[in-house]
């Protein structure tokens, strides 16, 4: 599998502040990675670095095998780092052509990528608008379709639907969704919920350490866990009554009517018609049954 | 493509986005606004009575023997007295105004992110080296514009434009245009390093008014560094105004290699830089 950003070591300090520190870690091509931590955790730190903006005090960061930031990777890596804006002076549409002139593309054919790009956000009508004329969100999703000139392998997002209304967040995901077969993403979110639709790689970062590194691809086959949403109250007897079924190993309740049960497949593969016709034996009513934990179950539950 | 190509044409589109800026946008407009203001009043009020004075023997006979020793006396052999006094005004105020249209290289873009928009796309090297070649077309046209009004100036007083004056016109621009070549670049040493235009010339003007004085002092105990003071940006320019024709670009070697040092010293300000 293709290496495509592979970092060793880093380490970063502000002043007498360390934001990173011993971050190692690899992501092949394909991925879609999700960059999770609490405020503070080095996120933006660790972006700034893949983008080239900023180096690391020790280590290194490589992307398709060339240091984060070389002329290499002009036009191969795109971004949308936080907070960068367009220049107030010129149009949507002139500074994407710019964009895509610099990216090596011809006047006429930056024109055209302008244009397919505005149209991925939904934004064709702005391209003679100048940013200053845009809503915030507008200007969000301008900066998004910056990221998609021409053929980037790698796309890193700084919170991509931060600010965003509900239905152009949906819009976004289903943008990255669609293009993430030929497209690598590390996106960086606070939003679980978007994270883990369309992720299959975790990076944790918590004081500028790496706590988890998870992929779907690699899970252990030896435990597996159902989610399960009671449409009553958790009580004793429910759970004293799945305790019982063959292949548990684990129940815990996540909430007042969530439980994460945790079993073995191979003692019983059967395991989700087990809890069904166990509810249905004791006239007890489910919401949902999903299988697999939540994102956000993985990173801070117990179990 | 190799790497001094790419960089060369990344350049290329810089400088052009720039002379957009100037020609495109409500900011370059203004400052055309402001330049052509700036140079009626100068045609206005001082160039075109000044002329009529030089055009004087009288007055010619009374400043050689006053200043004829200075060697100001070669002032005369401008073909008209606009051009004179075009070269006199210019060389004096161009590079104090170049300091103020030129600090905003790099620093707005900085303050707002653009440039790491930009970054992903293209070298820091090519930034700076597109934006100072953008700027360096900015005041060639703002340089060519005010010739052009000097030129007519003459030509309506003459009653028709010469070869001479065509030459001279091109002399001054040659001039101009190296003597801003340092002053430029020093600007975007300073806005490669702070994210306001405004706080990068008052740090050009305190750090030349800072280095000069220094300079000086030094000179005063150690008179034998005297040569130091040459090294100066724009200290050709006292140089140059008693001189006129092509001669005069005996003196370009000096801006040209302070240019190439301050161009590498905002390279490496940008490049160390968190963006």
């Amino acid at each position: 599998m293709n290496t495509i950003i592979q970092c060793q070591q880093l380490a970063k300090r502000f002043g007498s502040k360390t934001v990173l520190q011993q971050l190692s870690f690899e992501l092949h091509q394909g991925d879609v990675a999700a960059l999770i931590g609490p405020n503070g955790a080095g996120k933006t730190t660790l972006f700034s670095i893949l983008c080239g903006y900023l180096r690391p005090d020790i280590g290194n960061a490589r992307i398709f095998g060339h240091k984060a930031g070389s002329s290499a990777l002009f036009g191969k890596v795109a971004a949308l780092p936080q907070d960068a804006q367009f220049d107030p002076a010129f149009s949507i549409g002139e500074q994407l052509d710019f964009y895509g002139r610099l990216q090596g593309l011809s006047s006429k054919t930056a024109r055209e990528e302008s244009k397919r790009v505005l149209a991925l956000v939904d934004l064709t009508e702005q391209l003679q608008h100048k940013a200053g004329a845009l809503s915030h969100g507008m200007r969000k999703r301008a900066a998004i379709a910056q990221a998609f000139i021409g053929a980037p392998q790698l796309v890193l997002l700084d919170e991509p639907t931060a600010g965003l209304d509900p239905v152009n967040a949906l819009h976004i995901r289903q943008l990255i969704s669609r293009l993430s077969g030929e497209v690598s993403f590390m996106i960086s979110s606070h939003n679980i919920f978007e994270l883990e639709q369309l992720c299959n790689n975790v990076l944790y970062l918590e004081n500028g350490q790496l706590k988890q590194h998870s992929n779907s691809d690699n899970t252990v086959q030896q435990l597996q866990h159902l989610t399960l949403h009671l449409e009553q109250d958790n009580s004793d007897a429910i759970s004293a009554a799945l305790r019982q079924l063959p292949g548990l190993i684990d129940l815990h309740c996540a909430q007042r009517r969530e439980l994460v049960l945790s079993y073995n497949p191979q003692h019983n593969a059967d395991f989700d018609l087990a809890v069904l016709q166990c509810l249905a034996a004791n006239g007890w009513r489910y919401r949902n049954l999903t299988k697999g934990q939540t994102l956000e179950q993985k990173l801070f539950s117990p179990v | 493509m190799p790497k001094l190509i790419m960089t060369l044409q990344h350049a290329g589109l810089y400088a052009g986005f720039e002379l957009r800026r100037l020609w495109l946008t409500r900011r370059g407009l203004m400052t055309l606004a402001a330049t052509t203001v700036l140079w009626f009043f100068l045609l206005r009020y001082a160039i075109a009575p000044a002329s009529d004075l030089i055009a004087s023997e009288g007055f010619q006979q009374m400043f050689r023997d006053v200043f004829g020793a200075f060697g100001l006396s070669q002032l005369f052999a401008w073909p008209v007295p606009e051009l004179a006094i075009y070269w006199i005004l210019s060389l004096l105020l161009l590079p104090l105004l170049c300091l103020f249209f030129t600090a905003n290289q790099l620093c707005s873009d900085l303050e707002r992110g653009t440039l790491r928009l930009l970054a992903l796309r293209s070298s820091r090297l090519s930034i700076v080296l597109g934006r100072f070649s953008g700027q360096m077309l900015v005041q060639s046209c703002l340089i060519l514009l005010s010739l052009v009004a000097t030129l007519s100036l003459a030509a309506w007083r003459e009653g028709g434009l010469t070869l001479a004056m065509l030459n001279a016109a091109a002399i001054i621009a040659v001039n101009l245009l190296l003597v801003l070549l340092p002053f430029t670049a020093l600007m975007s040493c300073f806005s490669a390093m702070v994210r306001s235009s405004r706080l990068a010339v008052s740090l050009a003007i305190v750090s030349l008014g800072l280095a000069f004085v220094l300079l000086s002092t030094f000179v005063f105990y150690f008179p034998d560094f005297l040569f130091l003071l040459g090294y100066m940006p724009g200290t050709q320019v006292m140089q140059l105004l008693p001189m006129q024709g092509w001669q005069t670009l005996q003196h370009a070697m000096l801006p040209l290699l302070q240019t190439l040092v301050l161009l590498s010293g905002a390279t490496m300000l940008l490049t160390r830089k968190a963006l």
